[in-house]
Formats: structure tokens, sequence, C-alpha cells
């Protein structure tokens, strides 16, 4: 299992940053290697995700759903993603913590399995561009905020019943 | 096993090079090949298409101008390695090419395809941080120049971008005049043709040899696979520049770049004894860098 954590702060408050975390439009920008993201349902996304470590360049197809939401605190995903060579289960976790009345510190971390050919690149590798491939998340993210465009909520948490992925890690 | 289906290419200029890349989505650059085919051959990487870079003869060769040194991206290791005005001018290189696995890869293995292949582990990147310097990258979009610095962002990450070549890497001379600069490239390996464990790019430049203590005016420490990238320690080098070297700035250093690193561990080296090893190898460098900045003025 491979576990992630970090944290970012930005100069906005939570009720401004809450909108362009959670509108799918914004995180299709953001997200690494996002080719495309589909808003299925207003808990669950679909995507397509290439993301590569040199010449390795698996490309994802992704199952998420929104297991928990509190506005304007917290963010729960779980998500699966497949490719013909690779997979991946992983749960994420974003909190949005008030700092002072204009910024905030968005912590996140996430737990993942990975399995197939790119584990062969082993965990030093894929941390260093986990961590790469966040930072440019969050730095896309603060110019789409910076720029001010807008950006609407659409995501909600899913019910009960919907929120297994069948997904076990450790 | 073997390699997937794919489609070969061998282009003849960088013009055509940038084409193949524009009109196929999923295509590979092909240096020297001594990582590609392997990583093809277990099926890792499977790129549709291979663009051969071996028949593009405006990407071999080194040049040298007044102001800089340019090594064009299919050098190869061997011909770095035994470069005389290399030897002279930027002696750091050919020994970082020499210390490059066995005969069989130099021969074939480019500075290009070290570059595009951004181990953190490799002699080039190190050895090119150390020194500074710049990367010619060309696009259908335009040709640009990135700095080393800003080139290697995590492990085999870099700033390269879609359908762009690496045509060279230029140095500048004017830091590094012949006769009261040092450089020095030295590496751990546990065996003769493995990758090293970690190794230090050490470069010395004084004020004036002949003097009984030359003053330092600058040093460049930069340490390979003890990060995500190669690792330049301006802290160390701030230490050493301004003053003579002594043993307690030796000391200093190696402290300093052990503390400095950030390693992960590996099988046969754990953390811990690859940040011990950063700060010797880095200690050695500079002392030796320095003893050959120095030594050229007592000939």
């Amino acid at each position: 299992m491979l576990e992630f954590s970090g944290e970012n702060e930005m100069e906005q408050s939570r009720e401004q940053l809450w909108p362009y975390f959670t509108d799918p439009d914004v995180l299709a920008e953001c997200a690494p290697g996002c080719k495309e993201m589909i808003l299925e349902s207003p808990h669950k996304l679909t995507a397509v995700l290439a993301v590569g470590v040199g010449s390795v360049k698996p490309e994802f197809e992704v199952d998420a759903v929104v297991t928990s939401l509190e506005y304007p605190e917290k963010l729960e995903l779980a998500a699966t993603g497949q490719d013909p060579r690779n997979e991946f289960e992983m749960t994420a976790t974003m909190e949005m913590i008030e700092a002072d009345e204009q910024s905030t510190v968005v912590k996140w971390s996430a737990k993942a399995n990975v399995s197939g050919t790119i584990v062969s690149l082993g965990s030093r590798a894929l941390k260093s561009v986990t961590k790469r491939l966040v930072n440019k998340y969050f730095s896309d993210m603060q110019a789409q905020i910076e720029a001010a465009e807008g950006a609407e909520s659409k995501l909600q948490a899913a019910p009960e019943d919907e929120t297994n992925l069948d997904i076990h890690i450790g | 096993m073997k390699p997937a289906a794919f489609e070969y290419h061998r282009p003849e200029s960088v013009d055509e090079v940038i084409e193949l890349l524009e009109s196929y989505d999923d295509a590979e650059l092909l240096a020297g090949n001594q990582s590609l085919g392997i990583v093809m051959a277990n099926r890792l990487a499977t790129p549709e298409h291979l663009i051969d870079l071996s028949g593009v003869d405006s990407l071999s060769g080194i040049t040298v101008s007044e102001s800089a040194v340019e090594i064009a991206a299919m050098t190869t290791h061997r011909t770095i390695e035994r470069s005389e005005r290399l030897k002279e001018m930027l002696p750091i290189l050919p020994e970082a090419a020499g210390q490059i696995a066995g005969p069989a890869v130099r021969n074939r293995g480019t500075i290009g395809g070290s570059i595009g292949e951004a181990d953190p582990a490799g002699n080039y990147p190190t050895a090119l941080a150390a020194l500074g310097g710049t990367l010619q990258l060309r696009s259908a979009a335009e040709a640009r120049s990135v700095p080393i610095e800003d080139y290697f962002i995590a492990y085999m990450f870099t700033d390269l971008r879609e359908n762009e070549i690496i045509e060279a890497v230029s140095i500048p001379r004017e830091p590094y005049p012949i006769h009261r600069t040092g450089m020095v490239f030295v590496g751990l390996k546990r065996a003769a043709q493995t990758w090293p464990t970690v190794s230090a790019a050490g470069i010395v430049r004084v004020d004036d040899p002949s003097k009984t203590n030359p003053i330092i005016e600058i040093a460049r420490v930069a340490l390979a696979n003890a990060a995500d990238t190669p690792l330049r320690i301006p802290e160390a080098e701030a230490v050493l520049e301004g003053g003579p070297l002594s043993v307690a700035k030796l000391d200093e250093i190696t402290n300093i770049v052990s503390d400095s690193v950030t390693p992960e561990s590996e099988m046969h080296a754990d953390s811990e004894f690859k940040s011990e090893v950063a700060g010797e190898y880095a200690m050695r460098a500079i002392q030796s860098a320095y003893d050959r900045a120095t030594d050229q003025g007592k000939e």
C-alpha cells in the first residue's frame, strides 16, 4: 500500500475555495493528465487520466465516488482506475482548515493500492511523481481561483448503498 | 520477453523528427537504446511508434565557441569520455561519462538519452547541475532554452513537453577558466557496471593557484541519487566560497550535505547510509577539485 499526504496553504476562505474543489469542470482542468472527466451523477465521476513515469505511460479509466462531503470542510473520494496493464484503487480525503479569515490550509491524504507494470518502478518513483503531480494540481487550482472565472459546486455525497466501489486497501 | 509490436521510423533531420512526433500520438524517441529497449522488452513501455534518432547527423558532436561548449544530444558517452577538448575545458563531463556502466553501454548511450530519462542516479544530470548550463529544446511550436536547474522536476519527470526533443546542452566556459578550476565526479558503486549508490560532483575555482592558500571563488556541490532529482547544495557552496579550503570547512560541508539530502532507501542501501555516503563523497569531490585547481599553479 502507498500512502501520501500533504498540505497547501491558499489565500482564500473555505467558502471561496469550496466551489472550485467540487466543480468537475475545474477538476478536469487541474487534475494531472486528465483527458476527460464526466459527472455521471452528483456523486459519481468517471475520468481518463494519463499519468506516466518516464516511458511508462499508463492511461487509466477512473471511476470515482464521493463517499463523504461536509461543506466547507471535508471531501472524501474513493476511486478505482484501470489500464490494460495496470490497476489502482484508492481513497482520498481533503480537509479545509481555516487558517484565518482570508486563508485556508488544504490538507489531503490518500491511500492507494497499485498493481501492474507501473509498480516495477518502485515506490520511490511513484512517491516522487505523485508529490509533483499534487503540487501541480494545487498550483493549477490556485491559478483557476485567481483567474476568478467562477465555479459551481456540483458534487454531493453518495447515498450509503452506493458508496461501495468494493475497495479494500491495506 | 519481446516488446509489443511497434512501427519503426528513422528520420534524418530534426524537422522530420518533429513532424513524426506531431503525426503519431503514441510515439517514443529512441536515442542510444540503453534503457528504452529494456523497458519495452518488459512491456512496461508499449509505444506504437519508435522514432530512432541515430540517423539525424545534426544531433551529434561537440562544438566549442569562445563563450560556451555545446554538446549535441546524440553524442555518445564514449565520445564525451575521450574528447580532448572536454578534458581540458570541462573535465567533469569526461569523468562522469567514463563512470557510466561498461564500455558496451558507453559506446551506444548518449547524453541526450540520459537527460531525457532523468534518472536521479544518472551521472550527467548531476554533473550538469553542478556546471549549470542550458538545454536546447525544440518542438513544432518553438525552440526554447531551459536552464538545467529548472528542467529536472521529480523522479524521471522533467520539463520536457509532449512532442518536444532535446537538441543539445550548452555549458558556459566563462565561469571555469582552465588554469584555476578543478572538477571532480566520484561515485560509490557496489559493482563496476551498475548504477551508483550515490555520486557527487564537485567544482572549485580559486583566485590564484600560485598563492599559498588560494581563495575559493566558486564552489559547486551536486549529488546524484540522493533525492528524486539531481541535487545541488547551495548551503555547502556558501561555506566554501570566499576563503581557502580547510579541514574544518570540509567537515562542515560533509554534515551539511548529509543533512540536506533526502535519499530513498533501496534494497542494498538504506536512506541513512546513502545520506552518510553523500556527505563523504561530496567532501572527497570538493577536496580533490580544490587540489586539482591549485595543483595547476605549482606545475
